[in-house]
C-alpha cells in the first residue's frame, strides 16, 4: 500500500489527506502547529478568471475543469460532517464582514446563507455586550453604506465573566452552557418583529447545525452567522471536522515538529524518501513512498526569504523565482497588490515542482495550496479554490 | 530548542493557541495561552516579580507549544513564569509532597495496605485536604508492596554490556511502574524480549518533571543531572533508552535541556537516544513490532493520546500498534487534555477546573461503551478511571495480550487494580 505524507495542516493538507484515505492509502499527516482554518471566515472563495489565466496559474496546472469535482468532493466530504455547504460555484455570494465590508464568496456554510444580500433583507446586525472581536456598528454601517436597510444592536449574554470572551469562549457556552430558552427570553424583548437577524458566529463548535437550528426556532426568527475577527469559529470549525475525519478514516497525524528537510533520496535516484522533522528528542527521518507539500505562504511558514533575496521553500529548499531586487517586491499600498503574492513553486499537470526549465525535482514529490506561485489570491478571491483544485489533482496523481 | 524571551517575537497573536487551550476553555480564570505567554512576556523583567498571576492556572499540559505554527514555545515560556511566579513565596508542602512521588512512594510502601486503605477512606481523603490542600474528589493509585526494579535484580546494569547476540535496549521504567503499576514493567520486558533484544535497566530516579511542574526547578535539575550520570554511557554506546511513561520520557528527550536548562553532549546525546516503547517499536522498515505475532483480541477500547506523548512531536504510535491488533475494536478520543496534567488536578483548588477539562473526554467514554480507556500516561489513567468509572490500561497491556505473553491478559483484573476512585 502506498505510503503518503502530507506536509501541513492547513485546508489544502487535510483535505489532500482525506481524500488519499478515501483512495486507501496510508496517510500521515505531519505539520508545525494547526494551519490557518481558524485564521479563515470557513467559506469557499472559487475566482476565476478563466480567459485570462497566467500561464503559471496552479488553476491551470491543475485544469480547471476539475474544480467542480474538487468542490463536490470537498461538500461531500464535510457533509459527512454535518457542515453543509450551499451556494454555487459560478454564481458569487455577497456578504457582510465584521470589518464593516461586503465580501464576495462563492460557497457559503448553511449557518450563514441567510446573509447573502437581496432585494427582500431587512437585517437586523447584533453584537453581543462586552464582546470586542465583532463590532455590529460597524457591520451595519458597512450594509447601510452598500445601500441596503440595516439596523445594529447590541444584546446582553447569561452570566458574568472575569475577563474578555474570545470566540471560541461564546462557541462552547453557546453548545454546552446556554439554553434557547434562557437567550430568547433574554433577547426576546429586544428583537421584537425582527425576521432576519445578523450574529457573531460563535453559534457552537461542534454541534453548531442543532445550536443554531434550536436558537431559530426558539426565537422564532431566522440567524445567519458573521465570522468574527480570529479565532475565526467557522474556519475552526472546518479545522476540527477535516481532522477527526483523517484519524477516524485510519489516518496517523504528527503535529508539532518543524519538518527541516528530507530524507536524502540517494539510493533511489530522482526520489525522496521522506522528510527529517525536528522531534523534542531532535531530528527525527519519517519515511514515505510520496510526499505532497501543503506547507502554505510565506506567512505560513512554507516559504522563506533570506536577506539576500533568495527565496526557496522551507522543506525542500526548492528554488522560487523572484526579482533579485527585494524593492521590486513591494508594491504601493499595504492592502493592495504586491509582486510577493505571486511567489511560489512551480508545478507541472501533475502536480510536481518543476525548475525553470521544466524539469522535475522529484519524481514523487508534489505541492498544492499556498506554497503554489502564480496567483493573486486576494486579488482574484482563488484562495480556497485553489487550495481544494491542487490538493484533489496532486492526491489524483500519487493514486489516479 | 532553547526557551528565551526572544522566542515570544515569533509570536503574530493569531489566537489559534487561544482556541486549542483546554484550561481557557473551561475557565475565564485563565487568560489564555497567548495572552499569558508571548504577550505578557514583554512584561516580565528578568528582576521584576511577575505581573500577572493568572499564569498559575496553566496546567502545563503543552497544547498551545504544538498547535503553535511559528513555533513559539507557549507552554515553555508559560511553565517557566510559573516558576518564577511560584518561587516569589514559599513552595507549600503539599506541592513539594506531590512533586516527589519516589519519595513518597518509598515512605508509603512499607505500609503499602495501610496507605493504600486510608486512600480508600473518604475522612481520611477529607483529612487530607483540609491539612494538605489535595482534593478529596482526585483519584489516587496504590503503592504496590515491592517495586519493579527490586524484582528484577538480574537486570541491572552500569554499564551497556553486551549480554547475548541479541541487540541491548535499556529500560526507563519511571516512578509509577517502580512503585505503583509493576506489571506494567514485566510486561514490558516481555514484549522487548519476545521481540529479539536483552533488556537492562540502567541506574535511574524519578525524571523531575513533577518537581518542574510545581515550580522546583533546582530540585528537578538534581534529579535530571542523576538521570543522565546514569543513562549517559548507555546513550554514548547508542543503546537506545526506552520508556514507558510518557512524560518521563518527554522530560529525557526534551524538558532536561528546553526548561531545566541543562546543555552538554550528555543531555544531546540522552535526548536523542529516548525513545517511547511504541516510538521504538515502530521505528525503522521494517519494524521492530512486525517480528510480533499479534492475535486476534476482540475489545472495544478508547484510545486517548496523553498531552505529554503529544509533546514529543512524533504523533501516537500507540495508536499505530493498536490498528494492527486483529478484530480490536478502537474508540479514538476527540479531546486534546483529559484535566489532570500530571499533579495539576490533584490539587484542590485546581480540581474543578482539571475536571471540567476532562469532562468531555468522560462522556465520550460512558457513552461509546468501551470496555476500557487506554491511554499511555500513568496519571491520566489513574483520572480517567476514576471519573469515567471504566478500566484504564497501558497500550502494552493490549500488546503483551495480542501477542499470547503468559501473564498479559488486557481483561484480568489484575491489570486495572486500584484504579477505580470516587465519581464525585
Amino acid at each position: 500500500m502506498t505510503h503518503l505524507l502530507v506536509v501541513g495542516q492547513g485546508l489544502a493538507g487535510l483535505f489532500a489527506a482525506n481524500l488519499a484515505l478515501r483512495k486507501g492509502l496510508r496517510v500521515t499527516l505531519i505539520s508545525q502547529g494547526r494551519g490557518g482554518l481558524s485564521l479563515s471566515p470557513g467559506c469557499l472563495d472559487l475566482g476565476r478568471t478563466a480567459a485570462s489565466l497566467p500561464s503559471q496559474h496552479p488553476y491551470r496546472s491543475a485544469g480547471l475543469q476539475n474544480l467542480p469535482a474538487a468542490v463536490d468532493a470537498f461538500r461531500e466530504l464535510l457533509l459527512l460532517e454535518g457542515i453543509e455547504f450551499l451556494g454555487n460555484p459560478d454564481v458569487s455570494m455577497t456578504l457582510p464582514t465584521a470589518a464593516g465590508r461586503l465580501r464576495h464568496t462563492h460557497l457559503v456554510p448553511r449557518s450563514m446563507a441567510l446573509g447573502h444580500f437581496d432585494a427582500e433583507a431587512r437585517m437586523v446586525i447584533a453584537g453581543f455586550d462586552g464582546f470586542r472581536d465583532f463590532d455590529a456598528g460597524l457591520v451595519g454601517d458597512g450594509i447601510r453604506r452598500a445601500g441596503w436597510p440595516a439596523q445594529s444592536i447590541s444584546l446582553p449574554l447569561p452570566g458574568e465573566a472575569r475577563r474578555d470572551l474570545y470566540s471560541t469562549d461564546l462557541a462552547r457556552r453557546f453548545e454546552r452552557a446556554w439554553t434557547p430558552e434562557q437567550l430568547s427570553s433574554l433577547w426576546g424583548p429586544r428583537l421584537g418583529k425582527t425576521a432576519l437577524l445578523g450574529l457573531p458566529a460563535v453559534l457552537g463548535l461542534d454541534h453548531a447545525p442543532e445550536t443554531h437550528l434550536a436558537l431559530e426556532r426558539s426565537l422564532g426568527v431566522g440567524i445567519f452567522e458573521i465570522p468574527t475577527l480570529p479565532p475565526s469559529v467557522p474556519g475552526l470549525r472546518l479545522e476540527r471536522a477535516l481532522r477527526r475525519r483523517s484519524l477516524q478514516g485510519g489516518g496517523r497525524l504528527i503535529e508539532g515538529p518543524t519538518v527541516v528537510g528530507r530524507v536524502d533520496g540517494r539510493s533511489g535516484g530522482g526520489r525522496v524518501l521522506g522528510v527529517v522533522a525536528a522531534t523534542s528528542a531532535g531530528p527525527r527521518a519519517f519515511q514515505a513512498d510520496a510526499v505532497i507539500l501543503a506547507t502554505g505562504g510565506f506567512l505560513n511558514g512554507g516559504l522563506r526569504a533570506d536577506r539576500a533575496g533568495r527565496v526557496a521553500d522551507s522543506v525542500f529548499d526548492l528554488p522560487v523565482e523572484a526579482a533579485s531586487d527585494r524593492g521590486e517586491w513591494l508594491g504601493d499600498g499595504c492592502l493592495g497588490y504586491h509582486p510577493y503574492d505571486l511567489f511560489g513553486l512551480r508545478v507541472n499537470e501533475h502536480m510536481q515542482p518543476i525548475d525553470r526549465q521544466g524539469r522535475v525535482f522529484f519524481d514523487n514529490l508534489f505541492a498544492c495550496g499556498g506554497v503554489l506561485g502564480g496567483a493573486d489570491r486576494r486579488g482574484e478571491k482563488s484562495r480556497q479554490g485553489i487550495d481544494l483544485l491542487t490538493a484533489y489533482a496532486a492526491v489524483h496523481s500519487v493514486a489516479p | 530548542m532553547t526557551v528565551t524571551g526572544w522566542n515570544s517575537e515569533l509570536c503574530l497573536k493569531c489566537n489559534i493557541c487561544t482556541a486549542a487551550c483546554p484550561v481557557a476553555a473551561v475557565t475565564d480564570q485563565f487568560l489564555g495561552p497567548k495572552a499569558a505567554g508571548p504577550q505578557a512576556e514583554r512584561f516580565r523583567h528578568p528582576r521584576a516579580t511577575v505581573p500577572d498571576p493568572s499564569v498559575s492556572w496553566c496546567s502545563g499540559c503543552g497544547v498551545c507549544s504544538r498547535v503553535c505554527p511559528h513555533g513559539v514555545p507557549v507552554a515553555e515560556l508559560n511553565i517557566l513564569a510559573k516558576a518564577r511566579l511560584a518561587s516569589q513565596h514559599p513552595h507549600p508542602f503539599r506541592d513539594q509532597l506531590l512533586a516527589r512521588p519516589s519519595l513518597l512512594a518509598a515512605v508509603a510502601r512499607p505500609l503499602a495496605p495501610l496507605a493504600n486503605a486510608l486512600l480508600g477512606l473518604s475522612a481520611a481523603r477529607a483529612l487530607a485536604e483540609a491539612a494538605l490542600g489535595v482534593s478529596r474528589h482526585a483519584p489516587m493509585p496504590r503503592f504496590a508492596s515491592a517495586t519493579f526494579r527490586s524484582s528484577v535484580p538480574q537486570l541491572h546494569a552500569r554499564t551497556p554490556q553486551p549480554r547475548s547476540g541479541r541487540p541491548l535496549v535499556a529500560y526507563f521504567h519511571g516512578c509509577s511502574v517502580d512503585s505503583y503499576e509493576p506489571w506494567l514493567g514485566r510486561l514490558t520486558l516481555q514484549v522487548l524480549e519476545a521481540i529479539g533484544f536483552d533488556v537492562v535497566l540502567p541506574p535511574q530516579g524519578c525524571c523531575g518533571l513533577p518537581l518542574q511542574s510545581n515550580g522546583l526547578l533546582e530540585g528537578a535539575r538534581n534529579y535530571a543531572r542523576t538521570n543522565l550520570d546514569g543513562l549517559g554511557p548507555f546513550a554514548a554506546a547508542n543503546v537506545p533508552i526506552i520508556g514507558t511513561s510518557t512524560s518521563c520520557t518527554l522530560a529525557l528527550k526534551h524538558e532536561y535541556r528546553a526548561i531545566l536548562g541543562l546543555a552538554g553532549e550528555t543531555a544531546d546525546q540522552v535526548a536523542e537516544g529516548t525513545y517511547d516503547l511504541f516510538e521504538f517499536l515502530l521505528e525503522g522498515d521494517p519494524s521492530p513490532l512486525t517480528r510480533a505475532a499479534l492475535q486476534s483480541l476482540p475489545l472495544r477500547v478508547l484510545y486517548h493520546p496523553p498531552c505529554q506523548l503529544q509533546g514529543h512531536g512524533i504523533g501516537w504510535p500507540a495508536l499505530e500498534a493498536l490498528r494492527r491488533i486483529p478484530d480490536l475494536d478502537l474508540v479514538l478520543s476527540e479531546s486534546d487534555c483529559c484535566g489532570v496534567a500530571g499533579t495539576y488536578g490533584l490539587k484542590r483548588e485546581r480540581y474543578d477546573v482539571a475536571r471540567g477539562v476532562g469532562e468531555g473526554l468522560f462522556d465520550q467514554v460512558q457513552s461509546s461503551g468501551v470496555d476500557a480507556v487506554v491511554t499511555d500516561s500513568e496519571t491520566c489513567r489513574w483520572w480517567v478511571a476514576g471519573h469515567a468509572g471504566v478500566r484504564a490500561i497501558h497500550p502494552v497491556e493490549i500488546l503483551a495480550t495480542a501477542m499470547g505473553l503468559p501473564g498479559a491478559s488486557a481483561l484480568a483484573p489484575s491489570s486495572i487494580r486500584g484504579h477505580e476512585g470516587p465519581r464525585p
